[in-house]
């Protein structure tokens, strides 16, 4: 038997130098460096999840992609079908009202679907993450392209929809696309946050997946924003999504800007808490990963 | 003196017994590190155990290193550090600069069964890294190595888990890697797959800077390849031997250190019998 010295022996003989996994340097610039050369050295696999992604879900369904357009237009009948029916009183929106919370819900949907999927990302992908070495950022912007590409087909049954109920669009409705990105922001910084509390902290992620369906509700997605109801109004006036909600709708619908200086506030703050937050995110993520359990 | 690939030292790796600690621990450890609280890493809280503890080893060019250990030794764990996986908290591992290690922790993971094995050819080449055209560049050494040729049009799938085990261990193997870690994922595929990879590891080792670290408790197929034995014991590095029928005695010994002497030695009869 060699004895526990002879161990210690050969460890005294190495003269190599270099850390092969330095520390993640997580200051401002050296991080985004890193995430951005990361992103481009993994771009092949990013493109790999997106399509797996994509066409996956699709691969045993005889219609295959038809099933993005048919769930949008479910959706068109179930509101056209509350409001003819007199269940909803949603005050004055300005446009018709099945336009108009066609049109908000799939802005809340966008926004939502974003903080699912960043949300998620640690613990759908936690065999993969268990077994390869890869930068974890790969996941979040494949997550976010797969959810731009599901979002963009029901987004154009929408567009159709809304011109059928007499909505016409000026050239302002051209930077629609970029008035999502606060949206997007917002969604990714919250859902990161959750992402690892999912992993160690269970309850308060499902608290979080509640407290943002609850959140439609006290976001004009499906009345107008000047409802006037007392308790309401207040907490309306103070949610972010509402301006960041309501500048989207109203770019496409009405050609205006609804609400800039509050939008551009939150837009800002915003991008601030997604800085924040990646950081909090690559200091945090690799110490979580190891919490995964049962695998 | 011939320089190592690799070199682990004074590696240190705490886990918790509880779920509800080691989630607890895991939420303490994220607001520690947000504020930037430092924390002695080497103090074990209540319920944690140490799963590596001051680990020191040097893999050189060449050698096929087999760490045995029983079931919850460590071996696992310690892949993962070595992967980068597992984020290193105490010690260091150190190499030389830009070299490539691939580990192959399961053979299934990353491949999807609705797709073709081509389709999953670039999937799991992706994960590891590599570009479109690095696969494309490779995929005839898939092809041939795997020798699934005529069934890469086929889903994923369809194939058996030898089939699989065949085309998860080529598109590894085209990563062209400087240390190839293979952890338990020879189980499945068939004897001549398996001679082959064996065969394969032999031969991959004998190019410049390369080396293989095989974890496995088939003591059979160690005591065939390996140059080199490493014992894992609670997560400690208790033995380490080139004489790899001794380190494989002393690692079924350990195995049965629970039973009396008597037995021991009936129990160690067995084995030998079975496995040696």
């Amino acid at each position: 038997m060699e004895p526990l010295n002879a161990i210690n022996e050969i460890s005294k003989n190495s003269d190599l130098q270099d850390s092969l996994y330095p520390k993640r340097k997580v200051s401002f610039l050296p991080l985004w460096r890193t995430i951005f050369k990361n992103i481009r050295d993994y771009s092949f696999f990013i493109h790999q999840l997106s399509r797996l992604a994509i066409i996956g879900d699709f691969k045993r369904s005889n219609i295959g992609i038809t099933w993005l357009f048919i769930a949008p237009i479910f959706s068109v009948i179930m509101w056209v079908f509350f409001n003819s029916a007199g269940i909803l009183d949603p005050g004055d929106t300005g446009i018709p009202y099945p336009a108009y919370v066609l049109l908000s819900s799939s802005i809340w949907g966008f926004f939502v679907g974003m903080y699912q999927k960043a949300s998620n990302i640690l613990i759908s992908r936690r065999n993969m993450i268990i077994t390869t070495h890869f930068p974890h950022e790969v996941l979040v912007v494949e997550r976010a392209l797969v959810h731009l590409i599901r979002f963009i087909i029901p987004f154009l049954i929408n567009i159709i929809v809304l011109l059928l109920f007499g909505v016409r669009f000026n050239l302002i409705a051209l930077i629609f696309p970029f008035t999502l990105l606060p949206l997007m922001i917002l969604g990714i910084a919250i859902g990161l946050i959750v992402s690892l509390l999912r992993v160690v902290a269970v309850d308060i992620a499902k608290i979080f997946d509640s407290g943002i369906g609850f959140l439609m509700f006290l976001t004009p997605v499906i009345y107008a924003p000047k409802i006037d109801i007392s308790w309401l109004s207040p907490i309306i006036k103070f949610n972010p999504l509402t301006y960041l909600i309501g500048f989207s709708r109203n770019v496409l619908t009405q050609g205006n800007f609804y609400e800039p200086v509050p939008w551009a506030i939150c837009t800002l703050l915003s991008l601030i808490f997604l800085l924040i937050v990646v950081r909090i995110f690559f200091i945090a993520e690799s110490k979580v990963v190891e919490r995964f359990i049962s695998i | 003196m011939i320089k190592p690939l690799l070199s682990v030292r004074n590696l240190h790796k705490k886990f918790s017994r509880d779920i509800k600690y080691n989630l607890y621990y895991g939420l303490q450890g994220i607001f520690a590190d947000t504020v930037g609280f430092k924390t002695n890493y080497m103090k074990l809280r209540k319920k944690e155990f140490w799963g590596l503890a001051n680990i020191n080893l040097d893999l050189y060019p060449g050698e096929i290193l087999a760490v045995v250990g029983a079931n919850g030794s460590g071996k696992t764990t310690l892949m993962r550090l070595i992967s980068n996986i597992y984020h290193l908290d105490v010690g260091s591992i150190t190499g030389q600069p830009s070299q490539k290690i691939t580990p192959v922790f399961s053979l299934a993971v990353g491949m999807h069964p609705l797709f073709s094995g081509k389709e999953n050819i670039y999937i799991k080449g992706s994960m590891y890294g590599m570009t479109k055209s690095e696969i494309d560049a490779k995929m005839d050494f898939i092809k041939e190595f795997s020798e699934l040729e005529d069934h890469l049009d086929e889903p994923f799938g369809n194939y058996s888990s030898g089939m699989r085990a065949r085309l998860a261990y080529a598109i590894a193997l085209a990563t062209d890697p400087n240390i190839f870690i293979i952890d338990e994922a020879l189980a499945v595929g068939d004897s001549v797959f398996k001679a082959k990879c064996f065969e394969n590891m032999k031969d991959f080792v004998r190019q410049p800077n390369k080396a293989v670290i095989f974890v496995s408790n088939h003591i059979r197929k160690v005591l065939m390849v390996a140059t080199r034995v490493l014992v894992l014991n609670k997560g400690q590095l208790i033995y380490n031997s080139t004489d790899i029928k001794e380190a494989l005695n002393f690692y079924i010994l350990n195995c049965l250190d629970h039973l009396e002497e008597e037995q021991k030695q009936i129990q160690l009869k067995i084995v030998q019998e079975y496995d040696l």
